[in-house]
C-alpha cells in the first residue's frame, strides 16, 4: 500500500494535502503560462461562453430593473435634503454662470480649431452593451455581449458618449471584458491637447472615490497647463488611437523633482452608470 | 464521489459567479459588492471537509479568472488555500449552528481582502492601508457576512439533502 494513494474498498482516495499541493502547482504553472502566452484562453473561453454569459445577459436585465425601482426609493429621502442645498447652490452658479458665459465662447473657439467631434467620425465602431462586472471590488472591469464572432479583438479601444472608456483585454466568442482607464491598474498615455505636451494617465482607486484619477511625467516648462484643458490619448500611445477624450484637468502639482507635474484628472464618461459603449473596431498601428 | 453532489455544486458555482457579477453588482452599496465564491467555497470546505473545499475554491478561482483575471490560476491559487484552510475546521467546529460558519465566512473574506490587497496593490507601492480597509475590505466583509447568513443555509441544506439520497440508497444496497 502505498503512503500517497490509499486503497480503500475499491476506490482510490488521494489525500487532501497531497490534491493541494498538486493543485498549487497547477495553478502556478498556470500562472506562468498565461504570464507570457494565451494557450488556454481559447477553450476556457467557449465554455464561458456557453455556461455564464446567456444568464449573464438575462441577469442584467432584471438587474437593472430591480436597481431602477430600489433607487426610486431611495432617491425621496435624499430629495428633501437636497432640496434645501440646492437653494443654496443657485446662489452661487447665477456668479459662475456669468463666468461660463465667458468661457463658453472660448470653448466654441476650440472646438472649431480641432475638429474633435470629426476626428472620432473617422473611426469605425459597433455598439455594445454592458452585461456584468468584475465580481470583485478591486478593479472595474465589465463585461460587454459582442466578442470575435462581431470581429472585436484584444487592444480595441471603448469609448462612451464623448470620452475614453478603456480598452478590450480579453476576447470570447460572444463576450468581451473590457479594462476601464479608472483602474488602479490601467495606464493611458494621453496629451493635454491646448499645448500638445504628453503625460501619463493612471487609474487610481483611492482618488475615484472623489471621481478624479491621476495624471503624471507631464513635462510643463512654461506653465503654459491649466486647470480645465482638455487631455486626450496621444499619437504615441501604444493601444489608444489618437485624439480621443479622457477628461479635464482638475488639479496640477510640482513633482519633487521640479522637472514634471503630477495632479487629477476628471474623466468624462459616467464610469457608475454605463449601459452601452462604442468599440473602435480600427487597431492602432504597432511597429512588431 | 457523488455526481449528483458534483453537479448540485457545480451549479451553486455558476449561480453564485453570476449572481455576484449582475445582481449584486447593481444592488452594491458604494461600489462594493459581496463576495458569493468566497461565502461558497468556505461554506463547502466548512460543512464537506478540507478536499470539498479545495476544489470548490480551486473552480471558482478559475472561473473569476477566465472573465477577469490577469493570469490564470492567481484567484484559484487564493481561493483554493481559503477554502483549504476552512475545510481543516470542519472536523473541530462543525455543528448544525449557524453563527460558527458565518464567523469564519467573515474572517475568511476579510483575510482574502487582505491578501488581496497585498498582492495586487501593497506590491504596486499602494501604501495607504487605512484607506484600503476602510473603503473596501472592510465593507466587503460586513455586506459579504450579511449576505451569508441567507446564502450558508441554503448551501448546507441542498448537501444535508444530497448526504440523506447517499445514505437511503447506500442502505438499499446492503
Amino acid at each position: 500500500m502505498s503512503p500517497i494513494i490509499k486503497r480503500r474498498g475499491e476506490e482510490f482516495t488521494l489525500p487532501s494535502k497531497y490534491l493541494l499541493f498538486i493543485l498549487t502547482v497547477l495553478c502556478s504553472a498556470l500562472i506562468l503560462i498565461t504570464f507570457n502566452t494565451n494557450l488556454f484562453s481559447g477553450p476556457l473561453n467557449s465554455f464561458a461562453g456557453v455556461f455564464v454569459v446567456p444568464f449573464q445577459k438575462g441577469i442584467t436585465k432584471v438587474g437593472t430593473h430591480i436597481k431602477n425601482t430600489t433607487d426610486r426609493l431611495e432617491s425621496i429621502t435624499k430629495l428633501l435634503d437636497e432640496n434645501e442645498k440646492l437653494k443654496a447652490q443657485i446662489d452661487d452658479l447665477t456668479k459662475e454662470n456669468t463666468l461660463l458665459w465667458q468661457e463658453k465662447y472660448e470653448l466654441a473657439h476650440l472646438r472649431e480649431l480641432f475638429e474633435l467631434k470629426n476626428e472620432y467620425a473617422e473611426y469605425p465602431m459597433v455598439g455594445a452593451t454592458v452585461i456584468g462586472s468584475d465580481p470583485g471590488n478591486w478593479y472595474k472591469s465589465f463585461v460587454i455581449n459582442k466578442g470575435s464572432d462581431d470581429g472585436l479583438s484584444v487592444d480595441m479601444n471603448v469609448i462612451a458618449g464623448s470620452g475614453l472608456v478603456g480598452r478590450i483585454i480579453e476576447v470570447g466568442p460572444s463576450w468581451s471584458t473590457v479594462e476601464t482607464i479608472i483602474e488602479d491598474k490601467a495606464a493611458v498615455s494621453g496629451m493635454v491637447l491646448a499645448t500638445g505636451d504628453n503625460l501619463v494617465v493612471e487609474g487610481d482607486l483611492q482618488r475615484y472615490k472623489d471621481g478624479v484619477i491621476r495624471f503624471s511625467y507631464l513635462h510643463d516648462d512654461g506653465d503654459e497647463v491649466t486647470t480645465t484643458n482638455k487631455v486626450v490619448t496621444s499619437n504615441i500611445s501604444s493601444n489608444y488611437v489618437p485624439g480621443i477624450l479622457i477628461g479635464y484637468i482638475e488639479d496640477i502639482q510640482d513633482d519633487s523633482n521640479n522637472i514634471t507635474k503630477s495632479g487629477t484628472i476628471r474623466p468624462v464618461v459616467d464610469f457608475e452608470h454605463l449601459s452601452e459603449v462604442l468599440v473602435i473596431t480600427e487597431l492602432k498601428k504597432k511597429a512588431n | 464521489m457523488n455526481i449528483r453532489r458534483v453537479i448540485v455544486n457545480f451549479i451553486f458555482l455558476l449561480a453564485s459567479f453570476i449572481l455576484q457579477s449582475t445582481v449584486f453588482r447593481a444592488l452594491d452599496f458604494g461600489g462594493i459588492a459581496p463576495n458569493l465564491l468566497l461565502i461558497f467555497t468556505a461554506s463547502l470546505g466548512f460543512i464537506k471537509g478540507d478536499k470539498a473545499g479545495l476544489l470548490a475554491g480551486f473552480f471558482c478561482g478559475l472561473l473569476y479568472d477566465v472573465f477577469f483575471g490577469a493570469y490564470l490560476g492567481f484567484y484559484a491559487l487564493i481561493f483554493m488555500y481559503v477554502g483549504f484552510l476552512i475545510g481543516k475546521l470542519h472536523e473541530i467546529f462543525f455543528s448544525n449552528n449557524v453563527a460558527i460558519p458565518i464567523t469564519f465566512i467573515t474572517i475568511a473574506d476579510f483575510v482574502y481582502g487582505f491578501i488581496c490587497y497585498v498582492l495586487l496593490f501593497m506590491f504596486r507601492n499602494r501604501f495607504d492601508i487605512k484607506f484600503y480597509m476602510m473603503n473596501i475590505i472592510i465593507p466587503e466583509v460586513v455586506y459579504t457576512a450579511l449576505v451569508a447568513i441567507i446564502y450558508y443555509p441554503i448551501i448546507l441544506k441542498a448537501n444535508n439533502k444530497i448526504d440523506e439520497i447517499e445514505q437511503r440508497s447506500a442502505k438499499k444496497f446492503v
